[in-house]
């Protein structure tokens, strides 16, 4: 917990559906996060956190700002370079039915990442280790999974499958897109136990997109409120629950406070 | 504003295809290996020519001079509506597309809008009764049907109803002998265009059945299709209102754009009963080998394309509010789900 | 139905192989040359020559034998250069984009605009008759469609998760081409390509009876041009020039479009699983009279629904039983397959074919299974008002407000416009949105203001009973919680019974009075709200409760008005 393992500065991000009608997703956002902290970021839909999330692993590209991990520029970086720092930030996807490949297994799922960052590279046995221990670590039995395919598993035992994925190379970070959002509620806390669990045993660090205030109350260090591109909320997660300052955080809280009163 | 910017952006990608089409039409006879003239006057007439004679042929063509030179006074003609002399009929190519043309619009027009009202119909009860024996009777014969070339069709019939039966005048579009009478005149008409009409339709009406049965389909497994229902209203509103209302979207494009089509498409129909359309011009002009002929079908054809495409882009806001905008778009939310 | 698709590709499988037998093995079989007069012109068919013989004394069957070889040679070697060449264009430009893609969809957009069989006979005529002439041009014409359809699957595998995940763990380009792009495409040129030999056929037969074929190969349409140009129509053997070629044709054609059709409906589910429900015939409608004395609105007893699945049926709704009483809302609470909302189309008898239902429903004492059509037609958005989830397309696109609002009284009131139209305007308010809104299209609106209409809709008519089903799915926690006190204001207001279903417990329980919880088709528990939240013992129920992550520590003693 010292040093800071992801700093952004002043992201800036716009879509452009014709050259007049340009819509602005983020303005000027910068946070950063340290090593081992678990980081809610929480707005609306529309909010522009999901870009947030894109434009760190990658998959987009922001129209200016820099984006430090472990001290290294991404946004600078050339492609090449850049996917060797892949093996430190995965990523978790919204929807559990979409994320996996239904043609292959679920261990050459898992063992993806392996073998797109030449991890162990013909060292087959330790592959299967490291697979294995990945799916336990998300509490599927290897044995029992490792030959299904995706279509045979549940939403929750396929978003483990998810976590294990990223689990598998050890990052550092994890940026986790709404992981729970489709999930039944009964599964929600299940996998927030087990980001937790990597968090405490391997000192992951995790940027966890949501909408859902409450379930971040016992899993984030620190939360960062979202709208319209702006942040426009920091704090520690329990002093932002308890004392919001932004009408906006109000709102959101109160309208949470509103159903677990049974509407008072 | 969204549809008013796509449309314009359409209008620049006709300009680009009728560029294309004229480029087509110069380029061709031009990269034809050989001998241009051989191909305009043929084996016997070309060794009689003096080397003078070749060149006049040859600049009268259009042939003569540098290939830009050639290519600027081909677009001069083109723009004014100068696509030079028939060499089969001896006037200009204007003249006689101007002759052509009513005929063609008369029959692919009736045609089509019989197709379409068949078609649509069919389609709408063969979706609202899904798999139901009806449905797949109906289905089996429109996808027979679509299996059928059109020319086997007019050839059938022809044999049948016009040789054989000799209900229906075998050729052309007009008797040799009219009575004088008005009415006489448009029994002629009728009687002349009713087996090639009927042809034309039978061999469309399956892809509109199919279009429509498709997207009924698919509108009748919509949500609102549900909500509708739960609202109790009648089943005739359910089916009019509500499902074919929205397959009509996709049945109104296919419909404009397969007018552009048929133009060109009716040639071999036309060819099965020597009927003087635009269709029959371009075999003829292709089996006389008269090249300014076949350029001019062609350019006009691609034209009727192109004009069906824009009605089509313009009008298609009448149909579907979404792309209508009356105001700027609202923030919409932005997902990345 | 999938029974008889599979039947129509068989069918299509069998002719389209007896084709090929015939084409491979018939030159090989009949005694005489096509090419060589074997007897006298214009034969009836007989021993000798089982089809006849044309002008020329050539026997027919040989002509059509090896007219099927140079048919089906020119219909699949176009094919499958079209999907080729727009396979690769297609991918490529898919996967490529940016400025690379704009220019390839350009030209495919005006090759498609070009009318096809006029330029296709322009550039024969200059190319000069023959069959590589043929294939090439049909190929010119048809790989653009191709590429189109092939970039847009490209586009949609592009974007999906597993290609977007290797793209985040690092991987190259090439890594995700050919492990994740070709697997995802190559399927769709499987019917591309039997969609491609049908239209290909049809084209070259077209061509060749237009004489752009090679005059001195024999294919379908090459024998009806003959036979068109020498007037076989005013010959007595007619019929057996002209109608074999055709039904050759037909017959492949037909082939390739069956086959097409099973592939279809197989890869493509776009269709849905609509399918028409059985006409109801009119009978006497079982009652139960003592429900109206206890108050007892409507009454589910012992519904199970059943779908078939791998050849059984699985019941989704496993012998539920429940009441609701005037007045009273009841939750029902389960997670995804629970069967819940199958419950709430049971109801307004909406079931999606082929359920299979069982038990009885009585609504006011009446058995809904004995209504006919059009009895149960006013029973719904009279009697029972229906909130559909806040899907985006719970609303018709293409019809304004309200238009839709208004059909929703005329289906059970005649009223003038005048008064319809106040009707609305006041509902809309009821439900909390301008009247303004009413002129409006369902695009225009966001997701809440939307799920205000369906509201809206529900409650014209002023039900006695409002089925919620999932009314707050998919909207943001802060428009959640204003449905749902909407929901409960106006239930209030207008006193109606209210059966609330969703996965969302906290908001269920600020809800109702009554809960029903659901796991996998079965009621597992069912009591009072507050006290089953509070007290229930069934250890499903506690994982459900105990799963709500809260705000606040959880405090034993919390205050509830309800």
């Amino acid at each position: 917990m010292s040093a800071d393992l992801l700093r952004i500065n002043s992201l800036k991000k716009s879509f452009y559906r014709s050259p007049s009608l340009q819509t602005k997703v983020l303005s000027d956002v910068s946070f950063s996060m340290k090593e081992g902290e678990i980081v809610g970021l929480i707005g609306a839909s529309g909010a522009g956190k999901s870009t947030i999330g894109r434009i760190i692993s990658g998959l987009e590209t922001a129209d200016s700002g820099e984006i430090l991990f472990v001290g290294n520029e991404l946004t600078k970086m050339k492609a090449k370079v850049r996917r060797q720092l892949a093996k430190d930030i995965q990523m978790v996807f919204q929807d559990p039915y979409e994320a996996l490949s239904s043609r292959m297994k679920i261990h050459e799922i898992v063992a993806e990442p392996l073998h797109i960052l030449q991890i162990e590279k013909g060292n087959l046995e330790q592959r299967t280790q490291l697979v294995k221990e990945a799916l336990r670590s998300v509490n599927l039995e290897p044995d029992y999974y490792m030959n299904r395919y995706p279509h045979e598993l549940s939403g929750g035992e396929r978003q483990r499958v998810g976590l294990a994925r990223a689990f598998v190379c050890k990052p550092k970070l994890i940026l986790a897109d709404e992981p729970t959002s489709m999930l039944d509620t009964s599964l929600r806390l299940d996998l927030i136990r087990l980001m937790k669990k990597m968090n405490e045993q391997e000192g992951t660090s995790y940027l966890f997109i949501t909408h859902d205030i409450a379930l971040t109350r016992d899993f984030c260090d620190r939360l960062i409120v979202l709208k319209n591109g702006e942040i426009v909320e920091t704090g520690e997660t329990l002093d932002v629950i308890m004392n919001p300052v932004h009408p906006y955080t109000k709102t959101l809280i109160e309208a949470l406070f509103i159903l677990e009163n049974h509407g008072g | 504003m969204k549809h008013l910017a796509k449309v314009k952006n359409k209008i620049g990608q006709y300009i680009l295809v009728i560029f294309v089409t004229l480029t087509i039409n110069f380029a061709l006879p031009r990269l034809a290996p050989g001998d241009p003239l051989l191909y305009f006057f043929g084996e016997t007439t070309i060794n009689e020519l003096t080397a003078e004679q070749k060149q006049e042929a040859l600049h009268s063509l259009g042939l003569g001079g540098s290939l830009w030179e050639q290519y600027w006074t081909y677009l001069k003609g083109v723009f004014t509506l100068d696509f030079g002399t028939s060499i089969k009929y001896g006037v200009a190519v204007t003249e006689v597309l101007a002759e052509r043309i009513p005929w063609t619009l008369l029959l692919v027009g009736t045609a089509l809008i019989l197709s379409l009202v068949i078609g649509v119909s069919a389609g709408a009860y063969s979706a609202w009764n899904r798999g139901k024996k009806r449905d797949l009777t109906i289905l089996t014969g429109m996808l027979t049907l679509e299996s059928i070339p059109g020319f086997w069709i007019g050839m059938m019939f022809l044999s049948i109803f016009a040789v054989q039966l000799g209900w229906f005048p075998t050729f052309g579009a007009v008797s040799m002998v009219q009575d004088g009478t008005t009415w006489g005149y448009i029994k002629d008409v009728v009687s002349h265009a009713i087996l090639p009409v009927l042809t034309i339709t039978l061999a469309t009406v399956g892809s509109n059945y199919l279009l429509t049965r498709s997207s009924m389909l698919e509108s009748l497994g919509q949500d609102y299709m549900t909500v509708a229902e739960a609202k109790g209203i009648k089943k005739r509103a359910l089916v009019f209102k509500h499902a074919l209302r929205n397959a009509l979207l996709p049945i109104y494009t296919h419909f404009t754009l397969s007018v552009g089509t048929l133009l060109g498409g009716a040639v071999v129909i036309e060819t099965v009963y020597s009927y003087p359309g635009i269709g029959r011009l371009l075999y003829e002009s292709v089996t006389a080998r008269d090249f300014p002929m076949l350029q001019g079908v062609f350019l006009l054809v691609t034209m009727g394309v192109i004009l069906a495409n824009l009605i089509a882009d313009l009008t298609y806001p009448l149909f579907d509010p979404r792309v209508r905008n009356r105001k700027e778009e609202k923030g919409e939310e932005i997902t990345h789900a | 139905m999938r029974k008889t698709t599979k039947w129509i590709g068989l069918t299509g499988l069998v002719l389209f192989s007896a084709m090929l037998i015939f084409a491979i093995f018939g030159p090989m079989m009949i005694p005489y040359d096509a090419y060589k007069a074997s007897g006298p012109p214009f034969q009836s068919p007989n021993l000798e020559h089982l089809l006849g013989t044309n002008d020329m004394g050539q026997d027919l069957l040989a002509e059509l034998a090896v007219g099927a070889r140079t048919s089906l040679f020119i219909g699949i070697a176009s094919a499958i250069l079209a999907v080729f060449i727009g396979g690769l264009i297609g991918v490529l430009a898919g996967y490529i984009g940016g400025r690379f893609e704009t220019v390839v969809l350009r030209i495919i957009d005006i090759v498609l605009t070009l009318p096809f069989l006029p330029l296709m006979i322009v550039v024969a005529v200059y190319m000069g008759a023959g069959i590589f002439t043929l294939v090439f041009v049909i190929t010119l014409v048809m790989w653009a469609g191709k590429a189109r359809q092939i970039r847009a699957q490209t586009l949609s595998i592009k974007h999906t998760g597993p290609v977007l995940a290797a793209k985040t763990m690092g991987a190259s380009h090439f890594y995700i081409f050919y492990k994740h792009i070709i697997p995802g495409v190559v399927p769709i040129f499987i019917p591309q390509f039997v969609t491609g030999v049908n239209a290909a056929i049809l084209m070259e037969s077209s061509l060749s009876f237009l004489g752009m074929g090679d005059p001195l190969t024999k294919s379908w349409g090459s024998i009806l041009f003959y036979a068109n140009s020498r007037s076989a129509f005013l010959t007595e053997a007619w019929m057996w020039w002209i109608i074999p070629p055709g039904v050759c044709i037909v017959i492949v054609v037909l082939a390739f479009s069956l086959m097409g059709y099973y592939l279809e409906e197989r890869f493509n589910p776009r269709l849905g699983d609509y399918s028409v429900r059985e006409k109801r015939k009119k009978q006497l409608v079982k009652t139960k009279e003592h429900h109206s004395s206890k108050g007892v609105l409507l009454s589910v007893e012992s519904l199970t629904v059943a779908y078939p699945k791998s050849g059984d049926y699985r019941s989704v709704v496993d012998d539920i039983s429940f009441a609701v009483k005037n007045g009273e809302v009841l939750g029902i609470v389960g997670e995804s397959g629970s069967g819940k909302s199958t419950i709430a189309t049971a109801i307004i008898q909406q079931l999606k074919r082929p359920a299979k239902e069982s038990g009885e429903i009585y609504f006011e004492g009446n058995l809904v299974q004995h209504f006919d059509d059009e009895g149960l037609r006013q029973m719904r958005g009279k009697e029972i008002g229906y909130i559909a989830q806040a899907a985006m397309n719970a609303l018709n696109p293409v019809i304004r407000i309200d238009k839709q609002l208004q059909e929703a009284i005329r289906a059970h009131y005649q009223l003038s416009a005048k008064v319809m139209d106040e009707r609305v305007v006041e509902v809309l308010q009821k439900v909390g949105l301008d009247e303004k809104w009413r002129f409006a299209y369902p695009h225009e609106l966001s997701g809440g203001m939307k799920q205000r209409v369906i509201i809206a809709m529900a409650l014209i008519n002023k039900p006695k009973l409002v089925i919620a089903d999932e009314p707050t799915t998919g909207l943001d926690a802060i428009v959640q919680v204003e449905i749902v006190q909407l929901l409960r204001k106006l239930q209030k207001e207008l006193g109606i019974s209210m059966i609330y279903i969703s996965h969302d417990l906290p908001s269920v329980l600020s809800v109702t009075d009554r809960l029903m919880i659901m796991k996998e088709g079965r009621k597992v528990d069912e009591g009072p709200s507050v006290e089953l939240s509070k007290l229930s013992t069934n250890p499903y129920t506690r994982v459900l409760i105990d799963s709500i992550p809260t705000l606040y520590p959880k405090k034993e003693t919390v205050e509830v008005s309800r």
